[in-house]
């Protein structure tokens, strides 16, 4: 369940001769929706196998024993099972029998949609119940396990004198494992998730406790970043446990202001000009209307609202404040009473992602951010040709790129999510500079060089995880 | 491996008989890099290259990256030659590939804020050009007016920026490397897709050309600042200036830049040039941004430096001491040489850190500084310097420093910075169990060897027989363990400052 599985798995069918024919678009087209009117009964097969075995991770001991079996290094009797289970454990698997059994992990929350390969018949891991945090007792890092809550770990972070300082830019109950095997959009303006993770714990395919990176400070220097490299697909290598996080001291003083904009020239003009000034924001988040209403129903929105989050003395507040008035000039009206959605009680958040969760999401579109008024009413306009209202959740980087989310009110079915996130694809392919980053877009990409990188990935693949435990690749 | 005439004529019917040397004094010349080593090295490897060739064009590159093939010489890719642990210096002699002359600026696109540059460019030169244009790089190494763009990547440097503006590896977009096979890849895709499409960007920081000879950059630009000032603070020792900068991270403010240099530095230097200010243990603190916010921060600044008993020098003075920041070891002219131990270690533990380095300074009766500098909150990079003359039998020695300093950053949680050719036996105790992962990265990518081959997760002699072909990493660890030992047990401290004095005097 993971992008070189897909990949591989597309690469391999369009080798048959039986699907020569097909273009490869279609036959993705033909996964994603299961169309089993047009697929070989071999390839309905894999789509329909799911893991047989789900295990709920409250140990890595346990993960790494699993690990162990699974590549054969253990026996099925290290585990421990009482006889019920045990049984139940290898019929369910087919251990015994001559195939690979694969681990793959479950998403607390996904975003957009699931990759189109599941695992075979092997286990899955649910990481629910693996969610605790250490902070440092001096400096700003924290361990945290992967199904730690995004919102529990920055609760608990700014309780202990922290800052968490990346931000998911849709409001989902997402946990922290989810940036690394889900698509929890996190980020804050300076960078992306990756910026602040100094290293992950792993158990390898081996079935060794792994650390990549460096848990107190950055890897610089001490040979290849293959975390940062890998971070996107860690899942496909290794089976991350906790990561360890860069924190910045909690501010003295902290100030949301929101900026309403009636007009997406003047909100893409704004937010030019803000990423060309030196400001340096927590965040910076645009909604239109449609998310803004799902964010705070009942309250009137602009078109566009803007919120800006600034941290820092109360006296030096004041001077950015200022400094943003006069970069985003041209909003309509502008408040400090508006809450964000990140500061409020565990309770409100959980109510606000559930709300969020019912829109149906494509991906993230980066797009700079002078053309996202350009994007945006493209993007409108192809909700209203969909008959499926756009809206859009969107966070600023420093470096002018703006990382959008589109959303649809549509019902959130494989038919309406690919339909949508052809459209949205094609409409980014006329914003210059524009780049589709969903899970389905990577798929259709035949750029000569991405195809370069993917057989590198797949080289590193079958050189880590040489016991075909980590999610193993299929072909049909 | 095919006859060094025949690799000669081949090499020059590629580049040119201007662009290809094979004279003594140019291989000489690149021999080394910025490390002083001991002659005894040259029993160990061919540290001359072969030949030095200057490519022009990525073509020429992978011309040259397919020629090796052919004539069976390892390939050796070299920027400004600043690095200090062999990276960029031969090991089996071979074709040493000198960057210097692909320093073109390709493209500027004030739109989307980039700038792409071929990789012998220097950060110097690529920063004047860049400001002429109404920007300011994020990012620039400590050595940025002799490092090239492509040197300072294969290095995965820390410097000036990375606090406020983020790593290095944030500011890159993309890369064009020349693989070991000849193809020139794309590490990212065009658009700015941060970590999708399968960027593989981060495999060459630190990668120390021995993935790929990177030959093009393209950087993200910030705007360039209205305002940038420098403030220091003397402190009274060096624990407390470290304490000031543990308390610049707590703050919650982020200056451009936040450095300690130690009172030692001042001595040498003011040997050197009498302007220098009067020998203290001092930070220095550079600001960036708008006016205002400038004053605000520089005013919660000076409060931390208050608590940690700073107190504030002359702007003056601070103007003078930002102006001279890229030149930090003009003391090597005290002696024959210096050297330099790069480390990262946690910022909650640096004012140990910087204790721990004087500490050793003085046990190994060595002449040396430390400076430190914050890069990011969690990490402060810790950079001590000391003298040595490498001319005499107990000069080398002086290396067994970098060898106890790199030991004390991992005891404490952080990490040695740099492998190359000399630093290899850290790669398992800093990575673990995850270390034979980056060198099954190395196989995949180039499982002939032929770029940069025995150095970063392995290390090769000039010998080619059974045996004696690699050096095992403990065996390396053994012998600067030993040199360290025998610098302990000299009887004398160093005396280059006087030495110099008075051979100044006379």
């Amino acid at each position: 369940m993971g992008l070189l599985r897909d990949w591989n798995y597309v690469e391999s069918a369009t080798q048959i001769p039986a699907l020569s024919e097909m273009i490869r678009e279609a036959l993705i087209h033909a996964l994603f929706i299961r169309n089993d009117r047009v697929l070989p009964r071999q390839i309905i097969a894999d789509l329909t196998r799911t893991p047989a075995v789900t295990v709920k991770v409250k140990d890595d001991g346990e993960v790494r024993k699993l690990v162990n079996v699974l590549n054969g290094e253990e026996s099925t009797v290290s585990l421990g099972l009482r006889a019920e289970d045990y049984n139940y454990f290898r019929t369910a698997l087919g251990v015994g029998k001559d195939r690979e059994i694969g681990l793959t992990v479950r998403a607390k929350t996904l975003l957009t949609h699931d990759w189109l390969v599941p695992e075979q018949r092997g286990v899955q891991l649910d990481f629910g119940a693996y969610g605790g945090v250490e902070f440092g007792s001096q400096g700003h890092t924290g361990i945290a396990q992967v199904g730690i809550d995004w919102k529990a770990l920055y609760d608990e972070a700014m309780a202990k004198g922290h800052l968490l300082p990346f931000v998911p830019t849709v409001p989902l109950d997402f946990s922290l494992g989810d940036g690394l095997w889900g698509d929890a959009p996190y980020g804050s303006y300076e960078g992306e998730f990756a910026a602040y993770v100094n290293a992950v714990r792993t158990i390898s395919a081996y079935g060794h406790r792994t650390r990549f990176g460096f848990e107190e400070v950055a890897g610089n220097g001490s040979g290849y970043d293959l975390l940062h490299a890998a971070v996107p697909m860690l899942t496909e290598f290794a089976i991350p446990l906790a990561v360890a996080l860069r924190l910045v001291a909690k501010p003295v003083a902290r100030k949301t202001i929101t900026y309403s904009f009636d007009d997406g020239a003047k909100l893409s003009t704004g937010l030019d000009k803000f990423a060309r000034t030196s400001a340096r924001p927590a965040w910076v988040h645009v909604t239109d209307q449609v998310a803004a209403g799902v964010l705070r129903p009942g309250v009137p929105s602009e078109a566009f609202m803007v919120q800006v989050s600034l941290a820092g003395t109360p006296s030096g507040l004041a001077v950015r404040e200022k400094a943003a008035d006069a970069a985003l000039a041209g909003f309509k009206a502008k408040a400090a009473d508006v809450p964000n959605p990140y500061d409020v009680p565990a309770d409100a958040y959980r109510k606000t992602a559930k709300r969020a969760e019912q829109s149906l999401f494509v991906g993230e579109v980066r797009v700079p951010a002078a053309a996202l008024g350009d994007f945006v009413a493209r993007l409108k306009a192809f909700g209203q040709q969909s008959a499926a209202k756009a809206g859009l959740y969107a966070s600023l980087r420093w470096s002018g790129t703006v990382s959008a989310l589109p959303t649809f009110e549509a019902v959130k079915d494989p038919t309406h999510q690919y339909d949508l996130s052809k459209g949205v694809a094609r409409l980014v392919d006329k914003v210059p500079g524009a780049i589709f980053v969903s899970r389905l877009a990577h798929l259709w990409s035949e750029d000569a060089g991405f195809r370069e990188r993917m057989e590198l990935w797949k080289r590193f693949k079958l050189s880590f995880d040489s016991a075909h435990v980590m999610q193993p690749l299929v072909a049909p | 491996m095919a006859d060094v005439d025949y690799a000669y004529r081949r090499l020059v019917n590629t580049l040119g008989p201007e662009r290809v040397a094979r004279n003594e004094y140019d291989r000489m010349a690149y021999s080394h890099d910025f490390a002083s080593l001991p002659k005894i090295a040259l029993l160990q490897w061919q540290l001359y290259p072969d030949f030095v060739v200057l490519p022009q064009t990525t073509e020429e590159v992978a011309a040259l990256v397919k020629l090796s093939d052919e004539s069976g010489l390892p390939i050796v890719p070299r920027g400004g030659g600043t690095g200090w642990y062999g990276g960029a210096v031969p090991n089996r002699g071979g074709v040493l590939v000198d960057m210097h002359k692909m320093n073109r600026v390709v493209a500027l696109d004030p739109a989307l804020r980039t700038v792409t540059v071929e990789a012998g460019s220097t950060w110097h030169d690529l920063a004047r050009y860049v400001e002429s244009k109404g920007f300011v790089l994020p990012f620039e190494p400590t050595n940025a007016v002799a490092s090239t763009i492509g040197g300072a990547i294969n290095s995965g440097l820390v410097g000036f920026g990375t606090y406020a503006n983020g790593a290095l590896r944030d500011a890159i977009v993309n890369l064009e490397v020349v693989l070991p096979d000849g193809r020139i890849l794309k590490t990212a895709a065009g658009a700015d897709a941060s970590g999708a499409f399968a960027n593989v960007t981060p495999l060459f920081l630190g990668a120390e050309g021995t993935l790929g000879i990177l030959t093009k950059v393209t950087l993200r630009l910030r705007p360039k600042p209205e305002v940038t000032k420098a403030v220091s603070y003397g402190f009274s020792g060096t624990a407390q200036a470290a304490r000031f900068l543990q308390g610049i991270v707590d703050s919650g403010v982020t200056p451009y830049h936040a450095l300690l240099l130690d009172k030692d530095h001042f001595v040498m230097e003011r040997v050197l040039r009498p302007e220098t200010p009067d020998p203290a243990d001092l930070a220095l603190v550079a600001l960036q941004g708008p006016k205002d916010d400038v004053a605000d921060q520089e005013k919660t600044i000076d409060e931390s430096a208050a608590k940690a008993g700073g107190r504030k020098l002359a702007p003056e003075v601070s103007a003078r001491l930002w102006a001279r920041r890229f030149t930090m070891y003009s003391a090597r002219r005290l002696s024959k040489g210096l050297v330099v131990s790069n480390n990262l270690v946690p910022v909650a533990k640096l004012e140990e850190a910087v204790t721990q380095a004087r500490t050793l300074i003085r046990k190994m009766k060595l002449n040396g500084s430390v400076q430190a500098f914050l890069v990011d909150s969690s990490t402060a990079s810790l950079a001590p310097y000391v003298l040595m003359d490498d001319t005499t039998p107990s000069g080398g020695t002086a290396l067994g420093f970098v060898k106890k300093m790199g030991d004390a950053s991992l005891e404490l949680g952080g990490h040695p910075m740099g492998l190359g050719l000399l630093m290899v036996f850290n790669l398992r105790k800093m990575h673990g169990r995850s270390a034979p992962f980056l060198a099954e990265v190395k196989n995949v990518l180039d499982p002939s060897r032929k770029l940069n081959g025995g150095k970063t997760v392995e290390v090769w002699t000039k010998f080619h027989f059974p045996g004696i072909r690699a050096v095992p990493p403990p065996a390396m660890a053994a012998g600067l363990n030993l040199m360290a030992f025998l610098r302990r047990i000299k009887p004398t401290q160093d005396k280059f400052v006087k030495a110099y004095e008075h051979e100044r005097g006379s």
